[in-house]
């Protein structure tokens, strides 16, 4: 879809996990992915991750409202030699929606997802709080159902659907993480959806990665397949499901490929024949 | 134990609310009226007993002592929606982060995890290492099996910048 990528391969933590340790060094983090990304000289910075993009986003407004502080910032960046300048954030979800555009990726899919019906969760950290610049709106995010249906798939709308996943607390109330992100499991196994699509890492650890240990927590039995945005529309791309990383999400995902598969070959063949 | 338990006669603190209240950076927080938006909308309620209300009450009235040795304010999820419910522009969420930096500048017993991340950030700058995972179809994988590019270890100008980074309240 032209959209060169270069890959940041300097930049460290963004400083998300050590936000409850030390604000200022969380602030300084962030602000120094940002100050890495203009060595580029490139004017927009892509980040895939919700909570990476909230703590990033916070840090860059505390470097626009806060002399002080962005003062003492840009003395540590300076001992590396870095120098802090704005860049345009960018999520996933906000690059393809807003940038890219609904109509050039409908024009890209070569693979429509015919018949396939979804459930989405775009989390928490990219939709809230509206006065910090957020990707979507926060009570009726809307984006990411967008972009399913320009791949030919259906949304199915739930109650639970702002349900927060627990990331946060995974390794200190690992029960009560896993109970909420059960509960989440819960309401989307009775939904007539073939998956569920992400928008965050750490939300798909706990819908992925997590879902037989959410089994034990809820007491349930869960067979949802989890996939991150872009491998569905790598699916629609026609991209090999391997090289979207799919060999290596911990949900039963083959039963999604088959069935965009056969529908494919259905569609093709109306006739059945 | 719950917040009640911790509270029993104590005395109001406000140098400490005042504590609090600087690392809001401008945020409301004394213009709370218990609507508790916050609260009926809260992830941690129901699983955890979080009542962000509750908390910002308590450090109105300069009960502030109690809160970062409690184990009340690491059930947060961070979910944000109490931030964004708000219709005083209070910050739960923020109050709550302040009262744990406050519980790390007292060397109060918190979540390791958090501690070893940041040690981790110094050494390495990634929060974790990489692991060897084990796919569904049993095979394992890891950055060299997936052609990934090395991780080089941090400089020392970033990690003496941390460091200083760190030490600021």
């Amino acid at each position: 879809m032209g959209v060169d990528v270069v890959d940041l391969r300097e930049s460290v933590c963004c400083g998300a996990p050590i936000k409850s340790v030390n604000d200022f060094a969380a602030n300084y983090l962030g602000a120094r992915v940002i100050a890495l990304a203009g060595l580029t000289g490139l004017e927009n910075l892509l980040v895939p991750c919700n909570r990476c993009h909230f703590t990033i986003s916070e840090s860059r407004n505390i470097m626009k409202s806060d002399p002080r502080i962005s003062g003492k910032i840009k003395d540590l960046l300076r001992e590396e030699g870095l120098q802090y300048s704005e860049i345009k954030i960018w999520h996933t979800i906000d690059f393809l929606h807003d940038c890219i555009g609904i109509e050039q990726i409908k024009k890209a899919v070569t693979k429509p997802l015919t018949g396939i019906k979804v459930a989405t969760h775009v989390g928490c950290q990219i939709i809230r709080y509206s006065d910090l610049e957020r990707v979507d709106n926060a009570e009726n995010p809307r984006k990411l159902d967008e972009l399913i249906c320009a791949l030919g798939a259906e949304i199915v709308d739930y109650e639970e659907k702002l349900d927060c996943c627990g990331y946060s607390l995974i390794l200190s109330h690992p029960d009560s993480a896993l109970s909420l992100t059960g509960s989440k499991l819960k309401a989307v196994q009775k939904l007539p959806v073939d998956s569920l699509v992400v928008s965050c890492p750490g939300c798909q650890t706990m819908f992925d990665s997590k879902q037989k240990d959410a089994e034990t927590t809820v007491g349930a039995k869960f067979s949802t397949p989890v996939i991150y945005y872009t491998q569905l529309l790598g699916l629609a791309l026609n991209i090999d499901g391997n090289r979207l990383g799919l060999n290596m999400n911990q949900s039963p995902v083959d039963q999604l490929s088959a069935k965009i598969a056969s529908n494919q070959n259905i569609s093709r063949h109306p006739s059945g024949t | 134990m719950s917040v009640v338990d911790l509270m029993s006669m104590a005395k109001p603190n406000l140098e400490a609310r005042g504590k609090v209240l600087t690392k809001l950076h401008g945020r409301e927080m004394v213009n709370c009226f218990q609507c508790m938006k916050c609260t009926s909308g809260c992830t941690a309620l129901k699983l955890l007993e979080l009542k962000p209300h509750e908390i910002i009450k308590l450090v109105n009235l300069g009960f502030v002592d109690e809160l970062p040795t409690s184990n009340i304010i690491w059930t947060c999820v961070t979910c944000l929606k109490c931030v964004e419910r708000c219709p005083q522009k209070a910050s739960p969420y923020h109050v709550i982060m302040a009262l744990r930096n406050l519980a790390v500048e007292k060397e109060a017993k918190m979540p390791e995890h958090y501690l070893k991340a940041v040690s981790h950030i110094l050494e390495t700058g990634l929060t974790d290492t990489p692991e060897k995972i084990v796919t569904r179809k049993l095979q394992t994988v890891d950055r060299d099996s997936l052609k990934l590019p090395k991780i080089k270890p941090p400089m020392e100008s970033f990690q003496s910048a941390l460091m200083k980074a760190m030490e600021e309240k």
